[in-house]
């Protein structure tokens, strides 16, 4: 592909991949090559901004080639949507439309993570309804695949089987070191943008930041690289001027793993609050959901009000609210995807935690609509509300 | 010659308009269907205030008046704000809490059951602290009274009458506008007395209300209780057996929402630096803004993939406001 001619949001990509062959082409002779590399396209589903990390995976875990999605368009959500299940979550269907870009994009394994919930049984399902659409000539990496016994041994089996075979599994292994920094590194980058990024002086100037980070990030690949780009960023980061008022709005956001981040399930959430100028915090994301979980611990910050494990995302939800409101947040937002049972249970709690706090709380459920309208209506008012309530409070 | 402010609620069902002198009096107001056409419904509340005004100023002697702003709240504010040249475009959720705690500074609950949606809001020393909106469906609002009402072969405006004669209301399902249909079609062919159905839609109505929307919020007394539905008698009825409580409604109720977005606007200030449109002079020009025609057309954007759906605004033939897409490669250039 000509650099000029790929769509903009493949072109730093387009870039990289570019640039990295000339390096191959200069240094050749000198390098062996690696016969346990495997040609093999592997795309993974759009998942919030973490397509640095699943590029890692694949070249450097799988030792495969990585094909990086555009981002999705509107028949992707209308082929995702029209080929799921009635009643089906949310994130299925939008997986699902991205699965069928992938495969149209000339993907040979597509990857679905599973997940604690119903979502692990979406890889089976999704497989199956796909050669039903007619894609017959595709492999899925489903790591809710012989969870029976240990996840660790059924995980390295299904790489080897659906991906590579020759895959050298103590280096492969040594490699999830770096990418597990890497996820940890990409989530602090978004802590710190979502907490600034409402006060920029030049508009702007964050999203750019954030796209050179992205960009710089799909070019690490080993911790030295990751630790750097990180470094850069920050520094880029916390050069740009800010207009940040001593006592800003601060809201907390809480959900479901897919809704409460990924921007396109959330219609833009963080940017349409952002716009109003708030700070935003938001405790889920992949490093305290999976890098650093340690679900007994945290549910025990918040033992008054849960006892046991709820599901996949509730502990973080509810701690994640009652600490927003014991530091004194203006608001939180509760994301979820229309009819996920763990976070409908999640709400009586949070009504709970909201009379004891006095915090407001906006509850939006989503589903696969095209019409951000009653968002940007309720989203304002709930910001209205936060904002004559802070200038009363400040005038008592 | 005093100062005066518009407020315009375009709702999905009705357009609600008010005057209001700069201390928040209400001089004028009007209440119309919007008939499936926004502009043409704030136009004619427009001209019905317009004659209001003249009324007052010809036969009681009133001060004449000059608007110099305005403010549109409801689910078309953008349009007719762009229409109006307004200096405030609300939600209905805002202009509702200021336009209550104004009338009333006392308030603890607002209750709200328009055409389309229904909300709570929970206000404590005059401010809102809390609130939430129906999601995802429309089951127990205005608009499905009315089909229901059509069902049964009565006028809407006369629910509140009947179901307050009735001895045993009905037991309706309405939790689900389907639902509630079903049961209410299965009541009826089993020969319940016409009021005593009604009486059960409102009794169900309320109850869904309070299920859904006032769920896990505290309903404090003071509560108003506001929107087209409240000017139902039955409902009303039915939330305070409910609730335990009295439940005000205002003979303004209806006009919250458009009363909320003059006080925005007379918060705001007089317009003074519009280039063109109603406001060009400074003082609202209801000629200017009758003579004018305003249209919509969809585009869709072709820039990208995602094909966004853009509203581009006409007055005469100058674009005046656009919305719809999601980046700035779609934004169009006003002309006007």
């Amino acid at each position: 592909m000509d650099r000029v001619d790929a769509p903009e949001s493949l072109r730093s990509q387009v870039t990289v991949t570019q640039e990295r062959s000339l390096r191959a082409l200069f240094s050749s002779g000198k390098k062996k090559p690696d016969k346990r590399h495997k040609h093999i396209r592997v795309a993974f589903f759009r998942y919030c901004y973490y397509d640095p990390a699943f590029k890692f995976f694949v070249e450097q875990v799988l030792n495969a080639e990585y094909l990086p999605l555009p981002p999705a368009t509107r028949r992707t959500d209308e082929i995702g949507t029209q080929n799921s299940t009635d009643y089906v979550c949310t994130p299925f269907k939008h997986i699902l439309g991205d699965f069928a870009d992938a495969l149209e994009a000339g993907a040979n394994v597509i990857v679905q993570f599973g997940g604690p919930c119903r979502l692990g049984y979406y890889g089976e399902l999704q497989e199956s309804i796909l050669h039903d659409m007619g894609y017959d000539d595709f492999r899925m990496l489903n790591f809710s695949r012989g969870l029976e016994g240990s996840a660790a041994v059924a995980w390295t089996k299904e790489c080897l089987k659906q991906v590579n075979p020759d895959i050298n599994v103590p280096k492969a292994a040594l490699r999830l070191i770096p990418l597990a920094n890497m996820t940890t590194k990409l989530d602090a980058a978004m802590d710190f943008y979502l907490a600034n990024a409402g006060f920029e002086v030049e508009p702007g100037s964050f999203d750019r930041a954030w796209e050179a980070f992205m960009d710089d990030m799909r070019t690490a690949t080993d911790d030295k690289a990751v630790n750097e780009v990180y470094a850069r960023t920050m520094d880029r980061f916390r050069s740009l001027p800010l207009n940040k008022p001593a006592d800003p709005i601060r809201i907390g956001i809480v959900g479901e793993m897919f809704t409460a981040i990924d921007a396109r399930a959330n219609l833009g959430l963080d940017h349409k609050l952002l716009a109003m100028g708030v700070e935003l915090h938001r405790m889920m994301n992949l490093t305290n959901r999976f890098v650093r979980y340690n679900e007994g611990n945290l549910r025990l910050s918040a033992s008054e009000y849960i006892r046991y494990d709820m599901g996949p995302t509730s502990t973080l939800t509810i701690v994640a609210a009652k600490r927003y409101a014991e530091e004194g947040f203006d608001g939180i937002v509760h994301a979820k995807s229309a009819g996920c049972t763990p976070e409908i249970d999640c709400e009586p709690v949070l009504q709970r935690i909201a009379q004891d706090h006095s915090i407001p709380i906006l509850y939006l459920t989503y589903d696969a609509q095209t019409s951000d309208t009653g968002l940007d209506t309720r989203l304002e008012a709930f910001y209205d509300m936060l904002a004559m309530k802070k200038q009363k409070g400040s005038r008592l | 010659m005093s100062d005066a402010y518009l407020g315009i609620d375009i709702g999905s069902i009705s357009t609600k308009g008010v005057v209001i002198t700069e201390d928040g009096q209400i001089i004028a107001r009007s209440y119309l269907w919007t008939e499936g056409n926004p502009t043409e419904a704030s136009k004619r509340v427009v001209r019905e205030l317009e004659q209001q005004l003249e009324d007052a100023r010809s036969q009681d002697g009133a001060d004449a008046v000059r608007i110099v702003g305005a403010g549109t709240t409801g689910s078309a504010r953008r349009l007719v704000g762009a229409m109006l040249g307004a200096s405030v475009v609300k939600n209905e959720i805002t202009a509702h809490a200021v336009g209550t705690t104004h009338l009333h500074p006392d308030v603890r609950t607002i209750l709200e059951i328009g055409g389309q949606d229904s909300k709570i809001i929970c206000v404590a020393d005059g401010i809102a602290v809390d609130y939430a909106m129906n999601t995802l469906c429309a089951a127990g609002t205005g608009s499905f009274l009315s089909s229901q009402a059509h069902r049964l072969g009565v006028e809407v405006e006369e629910f509140g009458d009947i179901a307050l004669t009735s001895q045993k209301p009905a037991n309706i399902a309405a939790r689900c506008t389907v639902f509630a249909e079903s049961d209410l079609v299965h009541k009826i062919q089993m020969g319940y007395e016409r009021q005593d159905i009604i009486a059960g839609l409102c009794h169900a109505v309320a109850s869904n209300y309070l299920n859904n929307v006032g769920k896990g919020k505290t309903i404090a007394a003071p509560v108003v209780f506001q929107g087209g539905v409240s000017k139902n008698a039955g409902v009303v009825d039915a939330f305070e057996k409910l609730l335990g409580i009295p439940v005000a409604v205002d003979a303004d109720g209806h006009l919250m929402g458009a009363y909320g977005a003059a006080l925005l606007a007379a918060d705001a200030g007089p317009i003074r630096q519009a280039e063109s449109g109603p406001f060009a002079t400074g003082t609202f020009d209801f000629e200017a803004m009758l003579d004018f025609d305003f249209k919509t057309r969809e585009v869709e954007c072709q820039k990208c993939a995602n094909h966004c759906e853009v509203i581009c605004v006409y007055r005469n033939r100058d674009i005046i406001d656009s919305w719809g897409n999601r980046c700035d490669k779609g934004a169009i250039k006003t002309t006007a």
